[in-house]
């Protein structure tokens, strides 16, 4: 089915996914490229924030504990009070550690200099996702006992039992392919997405810079565009770091909560 | 540039869903707004119209990879 | 409450995407061993019956 749709104009390459790719820095291992330097500096950033945010609490609080302060109560009282209710003081240290993460990996995607969100190769997100899939399965079987969660997920209440062998299949998919799917999904197309919009716009506008006097007019345009979409990818890049703690704390709630 | 045209026509065929999702919430924080009580009212209906508009967009998802 | 909404949307997704991709998958799977064009059709709209059912009894009904 695949077919030529229009042959590009010569010169200009547009962004494609090997954009996303990177050569090793040093060595030829792959484990030493930008994308796995930029974990390691995000976890140092987070680190060396709190820990000077938080060394020298006062009651009046200073601008640095107070910035501290108010990550930490953003994520506890939107996320953990309203979502997982009574106990949820157990997970704040997992959901606090996820939204941190995810939120400055996020947005060195536009941190000048860095400019890439390490969260747009798939890896990453996937490797979080593990986590989070493990902690609320972990939880479930250990609230509920092994064999009455397997039974909550395939059969639920009231259903006619021809029924269920329609149903139980679509079940057991969403509580152990889809929701880790979707998990990881979004986050990375999202990050994905947002990259390759930011890098259309800027490569167009330097494209356009070399060409002729009207099209050197135009390329205003295109960096105006940039820089505003720029704007939109950190609400996005907030948002999304937003959504997948939000998520993970659902699915822990869920394997808290006693019925359905 | 090369590409399926199964993309374009899944681009196309999120445009009808699009647009539904946002009539049904625009509706639904419509009703919520002149009317909070109406809030348990309105929210199964509102979940269900986005779950039918959403399935469309998802059919569309599933057929653009496959065909 | 509003937070619970917003995770509501995301697992009507879910509940969808699952519904297709197993009865679509199960259909895509028999057709390409009966050789036959139909049943990946009949399996889309069994997932489709199937999601929303789920949708029903989880959000809607109570």
């Amino acid at each position: 089915m695949s077919v030529l749709l229009a042959k590009a104009e010569s010169g200009f390459t547009p962004p494609s996914a090997a954009d996303f790719e990177f050569q090793p820095i040093f060595g030829h291992s792959i484990y030493f490229t930008k994308p796995v330097f930029m974990v390691f500096l995000s976890v140092i950033v987070i680190s060396v924030f709190f820990i000077t945010s938080a060394r020298k609490a006062a009651i009046v609080p200073s601008r640095m504990q107070f910035a501290g302060e108010s990550v930490y109560g953003f994520v506890r009282k939107t996320i953990g009070e309203e979502v997982i209710g009574p106990e949820f003081m157990r997970f704040m240290p997992f959901l606090f550690s996820i939204f941190t993460f995810v939120l400055v990996n996020n947005l060195f995607g536009i941190f000048p200099l860095l400019q890439f969100p390490t969260m747009s190769r798939i890896g990453f997100p996937i490797s979080i996702t593990i986590c989070t899939y493990l902690v609320y399965h972990f939880v479930s079987v250990k609230h509920k006992g092994l064999l009455p969660y397997l039974k909550e997920i395939c059969f639920m209440p009231g259903i006619p039992k021809p029924v269920y062998l329609i149903l139980t299949p679509v079940e057991i998919a969403t509580y152990f392919i889809t929701r880790p799917l979707t998990l990881a999904m979004r986050l990375f197309a999202n990050m994905f997405a947002g990259h390759l919009l930011l890098l259309i716009f800027t490569l167009g506008g330097e494209y356009l810079l070399h060409s002729g006097l009207i099209f050197k007019f135009m390329s205003i345009f295109s960096f105006g565009f940039a820089i505003g979409l720029t704007f939109f990818e950190f609400g996005i890049q907030c948002l999304q770091a937003y959504i997948f703690t939000l998520l993970s704390a659902l699915y822990i709630a869920g394997a808290l909560s006693d019925e359905h | 540039m090369t590409g399926t045209l199964a993309i374009v026509g899944f681009g196309l065929s999120t445009i009808g869903p699009g647009t539904a999702t946002g009539l049904i919430f625009a509706a639904y924080i419509n009703g919520v707004a002149r009317q909070p009580e109406a809030r348990s009212i309105l929210q199964p209906i509102a979940f269900l119209g986005f779950a039918l508009a959403e399935a469309l967009a998802l059919f569309g998802l599933v057929l653009a990879f496959v065909l | 409450m509003a937070t619970k909404d917003e995770g509501a949307f995301w697992s009507i997704i879910g509940y969808l995407l699952s519904g297709f991709l197993i009865w679509g998958g199960i259909g895509w799977l028999a057709d390409h061993f009966l050789g036959t064009h139909i049943l990946f059709l009949v399996g889309m709209l069994m997932g489709t019956v199937a999601s929303l059912f789920l949708i029903w009894i989880r959000f809607v009904k109570e």
